[in-house]
This record gives C-alpha cells, structure tokens and sequence, in this order.
C-alpha cells in the first residue's frame, strides 16, 4: 500500500536529519507498529504522511500513486489521522466529526457527507452521543471521538501517533481493541506508533523499527525478539513466556 | 437524534432573540440624543414628519451613527472570531496583526505631517465638510494593510506559524506605535489634538459613505468566512488534524488574517479605535452557542453589533450633552466584563 522511498527530512539546514534516507513498505491491512526511541523520527514520518510537513527529498508511493503530490483532498481520501493529543473546539460530537469532511464538503454537506458521519459514529458506537458537546466528554469517549473524526474521512490508512501515550490502563486496553476491530471490520489499514513494546507485541501485526532516521527492521509480532528490540532501544530488553504470555522485561534492575 | 432536533430549535432561539435584541438596540439608539426629542418625535422626524432641524439630526446625525454602531460592531467582532480561530488563540482581537497601531500611525501622519498643509485636515476636528473627508481615513487604512502584509509576508518564511504570527503581529505594532510618538512629540498643538481626538474611536464621525463601506466590508467578510465555515472547524482540531483533513492550513490561515484585517483597517479608518469589542463579543458568541462556525460567524456579528450600539447609547446617556468617544465606552466597561467571562468557570483547551 504504502512504498517509502530514499525520505529524508531536516527541520533545519543546520541541524541533523530526523529522516535520512527511509526507505520502506508498508503492507495493505491490518495493522502496522512503528517502534524507535525518542527522536527516532516517528513522529516525523506521520507529519510528512498526511501533509503537515514536506520532505526535502524521497517519494512515498500510496498504491501506486504519488502521495506527497496529490491535492491535499485527494491525500485526505487516502490516508487520516488520529493525533496523540485530541484537540477539539466547543462542538457537538457530530459536528467534529463532520469537520472532517471539511475539504469536500462544498456550499453544505452532501448526503455522502452526511453518511460518512453517521457510518464513523455508529463504528466508533458514538450515535447516542452524537448531540452531546466534546467539553462534556470522557477522556476515553473524546478519543473515540477522535477515531470517528479520522474514520469520517473514509481513508484507506488511518495514521495514530501514541494513541495509548496519554491513557490509563484500562483505556489503553480499549484502544488497542478498538484498533484491532477496526482493521479486521472497518477495512481499514492502521499505521500506529507504540510507546510499549508490550502493547506492540499484543497489537501483533506487523512492526517497523526506525533507527537513525532509516527502517531497521520490519517482520511480523512473531519476528519481534529480545535481540530486536535490543537493537530497536539501545537498552537490554528480555521477552520471557508467562503462562502463554510474552513478557518483556526491560532493562538492567535498577 | 431527538436531542439533535432540540439542540438546534435551542441555537435557532439564541441565534433569533439576538437578532431581536439587535433591532431593540438600534431603536434606543436612534432614541437617545441631546437634543430634547421625545422618542415619538424621533420617529416621525425619522421618516421625514416633524421641524426640519428634526428631520435633519435623525437623518444626517443619528442614523448614520447608528448604522456606524452596527456596522462597525459586526464587522470588528467577526474579525476577532476569525482571528481567535486561524490563531487558536482566544487572545487575539482584529487588530492582533498590528492593523489598528498602523492606521493610528497613518492617520497621525496625515493629520500632523500633511494637516496644516494641502489636506486642510488638522483643523477640522471631525472631519467634516471642508478639505478631503476621507484623506485621514485612506492614510489609515493604507498603513494597516501595509502592516497586517508585512506580518504575513515576513510570516512566510516560518510557514505561517501561529505562535510567530502573533509575537511578530505584536512586535510590528510596537513599531508603529513608537513611530507615532515621534511623530507626536514634533507636532503642534493642534496637530497633536486632532491626533489625540483621532485616536478616540467615534462613531460621531460616520456618514453614509463610511457607514456603506463598513458595511461592505462586513458583508463581503461575513460571507467569506461563511463559505469556509467548515474548514475553520476542521481548524479547531488543531493544524496537524486539519492538514490530514485535506485543508491547506497555511493558506487558509494567511487568506483568513488578511480578510479579517481588511474589516478592521476600514472600520479603524473611518472611526477611530474602538477597543475589546472584537476580542469580547466573539466569545459571547461562543459562550453562548459553542464553536461551531456554522453558529458563531452569524452569533459574533450579532453581539458585536448589539455591543456597539449599546455602548454608544451609553456614552451619549452618560456624556449628557457632549457624547464619551464609544472607543472609551468599550474598554471602560467591556474590559472588567471581560474579566468575569475568563475568570468563571468552563471553556475549552482551544480558542
């Protein structure tokens, strides 16, 4: 789905590149994890994605086609996103949602507009909250939110970055459910970049190490070794089996 | 889906009691005045009954003034919203771009440095009859788009950020007020006084030709902002969401800033500064009706309209015979109001 070529982006001329050649392929379905420390250039990778920041240079191909060259509208039909921090007016849920559809939506909302919302806010079971305002929200119910506004743009990709970054435990569970649903009913691929290598190991699907502003390895949650994730952090990391469970233990003890 | 429906029967009431309130307020404006009229002479002398002097100071005094109030109200609170908007930041006023310190800066030239020469302007305090009466007002209007172009075109080149758009606005406006200080401090008495007057925001001054220019410019901007309404909510997600969303951010914000500058520079130009009635009545409009542009764009001009004219009411009531420049009005009573809306509970983590 998405072909990653040679992207290397620099913030300033001066400074060091956070991408420096990335070069990648990213499968269709299913979901994807983005591993790397801090600074990896995840985050970055994102941006450049869904066109918040232009790459000096390398090409991303989305099913054939030149992403970062498409019309911002036609960009937005292909891949959304759902930011780590949900940021939000004073609206209704079904008015943010319909904001999404702002670059289509031409003197008013078409039906297909109109259907786009309803579809997002029945997926994310947000219909009998549609008419409440977002301030009156949970911080668990404003993300779902968040995932509605991203599905009302009925992409083929949606991007999260660290959408577990700022939960609980119990809301990080949920979000990684919701995920794991929505690509396996939605029909939507997922791009996500993970904080927990645990949370990572738990998504499955596929992962994707970024070092040094390069892909360093790619495979499947199977693939995902103690040695990789060695490699990944710069830290010793362990997996060890629990009653079926993988474990990772992280670390030296301190 | 049956709260939606009241949802919206509940805006559509707050949306048609402002529009009451407007018309009730422009009323009592054209209701109060020094001149001893009773409010039935008024109206008569308004459609032409009554002494010709009658007919005169409702037709060439209070109307404009009133319609001014208005116009100029609308216009400077939608420029806030707007502005509040593009800038995600709930600080931001018509003239957060430097729009209102230019043309302060341009209309102390033409009235200081060209008054007492071909302009014939410095010694006609407001502006009336002899000499050109829009040649304070164009110097003024030329100046602040100048400015609100300098802080976008040198905004280019950090991709029009916010956060630099706003220091840098805030940055040029200094300039331009410390430019006018010196202007000032070389200027003669009366220079100086026309200068000062100027600088008081008047509605006073209105005439029909200015009113229909404000009124233009608000028009033109309303209906801009209208036809983008999505975009700037899409916008409230913050410029990453809204980059995803297909909206190009930076245009949008660049073409917003200048729009919305536009309808300050022509209402600054013709009247004067008139202060917080475009950094208060937008969220007025928001409080009472949330952020959804769709709903605030028609709210913010309601209340800035319904504030002004208030306000101008006010200071002829409390001016007994010579009226208080609105622009005093405005700030004297809108800045503690102001305090009470920020400081009571609720809002959101944007604008």
């Amino acid at each position: 789905m998405l072909e990653i070529t040679g992207l290397s982006f620099r913030y300033k001329k001066s400074a060091p590149p956070v991408l420096d050649g990335l070069s990648a392929v990213i499968g269709d379905g299913g979901i994807t994890v983005l591993l790397g420390k801090n600074g990896s250039g995840k985050t970055t990778l994102f941006k450049i994605l869904t066109g918040s920041l232009k790459p000096q240079s390398g090409t991303v191909l989305f099913d054939g086609e030149d992403l970062l060259g498409m019309p911002p509208s036609k960009r937005a039909a292909r891949v959304a996103y759902v930011p780590q921090e949900t940021v939000y007016g004073d609206m209704t849920v079904c008015d943010t949602v319909l904001s999404a559809r702002a670059s289509y939506v031409g003197v008013r909302p078409s039906k297909r507009d109109r259907d786009a919302v309803r579809r997002a806010l029945e997926r994310m079971d947000l219909l009998s909250l549609s008419g409440r305002r977002m301030t009156e929200l949970s911080g668990g119910e404003r993300q779902k939110a968040a995932i509605a506004r991203a599905l009302a743009q009925e992409a083929r990709l949606i991007v999260f970055d660290e959408p577990t970054g700022n939960l609980d435990i119990a809301n990080e569970w949920l979000t990684a459910r919701e995920m794991k649903r929505l690509s396996r009913e939605a029909g939507v691929s997922i791009l996500t970049s993970i904080h927990d290598p645990q949370l990572a190991l738990a998504l499955g699907g596929r992962f994707l190490i970024l070092k040094n502003g390069k892909a360093d390895a790619y495979g499947c949650a199977d693939d995902l070794t103690g040695e990789v994730l060695s490699d990944c952090f710069d830290t010793p990391v362990r997996i060890v089996e629990y009653e079926g469970h993988k474990i990772i233990v992280k670390g030296e003890p301190l | 889906m049956l709260k939606k429906q009241r949802v919206r029967k509940k805006n559509v009431a707050i949306l048609l009691a402002l529009l009451v309130l407007l018309l009730l307020s422009a009323l009592f404006c054209l209701l109060v005045g020094s001149s001893g009229m009773t409010p039935d002479e008024s109206l008569r002398a308004l459609f032409g009954g009554g002494s010709d002097a009658q007919v005169r100071i409702m037709r060439n005094i209070r109307l404009p003034r009133m319609l001014a109030a208005l116009f100029a109200g609308a216009g400077l609170s939608l420029s806030g919203l707007i502005m509040q908007t593009v800038l995600g930041n709930p600080m931001a006023s018509p003239s957060t771009l430097g729009a209102t310190n230019a043309a302060a800066f341009g209309a102390n030239l033409s009235l200081i440095v060209f008054g007492g020469g071909s302009l014939l302007i410095g010694k006609d305090l407001f502006l009336s009859g002899a000499g050109e009466p829009f040649a304070v007002s164009l110097a003024a209007f030329l100046f602040a788009v100048l400015s609100v172009l300098a802080v976008l075109g040198l905004n280019r080149v950090r991709a029009f950020r916010a956060d630099a758009i706003v220091l840098s606005g805030v940055a040029l406006g200094a300039v331009w007020t410390a430019a006018t200080t010196v202007l000032q401090y070389s200027a003669t008495d009366v220079g100086l006084s026309a200068a000062v007057v100027w600088s008081f925001g008047d509605l006073g001054r209105a005439s029909f030709p200015a009113d229909a220019m404000i009124a233009a410019a608000t028009a033109a901007g309303a209906l801009f902002f209208f036809i983008l309404r999505y975009r700037y909510n899409a916008l409230l997600s913050g410029d990453e969401t809204a980059f995803s969303m297909g909206v190009n951010v930076r245009r949008l914000r660049a073409l917003s800033l200048v729009a919305a500058s536009l309808i300050t520079a022509v209402c600054v130009a013709h009247l004067g500064i008139i202060g917080f009635v475009g950094i208060i009545c937008p969220h007025i409009a928001k409080r009472l009706l949330g952020q959804d542009h769709r709903l605030s764009i028609p709210a913010s001009l309601l209340t800035g309209a319904v504030l002004l004219l208030l306000a101008d009411a006010l200071s002829r009531l409390i001016g007994g015979g010579s009226a208080l420049p609105v622009g005093a009005v405005t700030s004297l009573f809108g800045a503690p109001f102001f305090l009470v809306l920020i400081l009571r509970k609720g809002g959101t983590n944007r604008a």
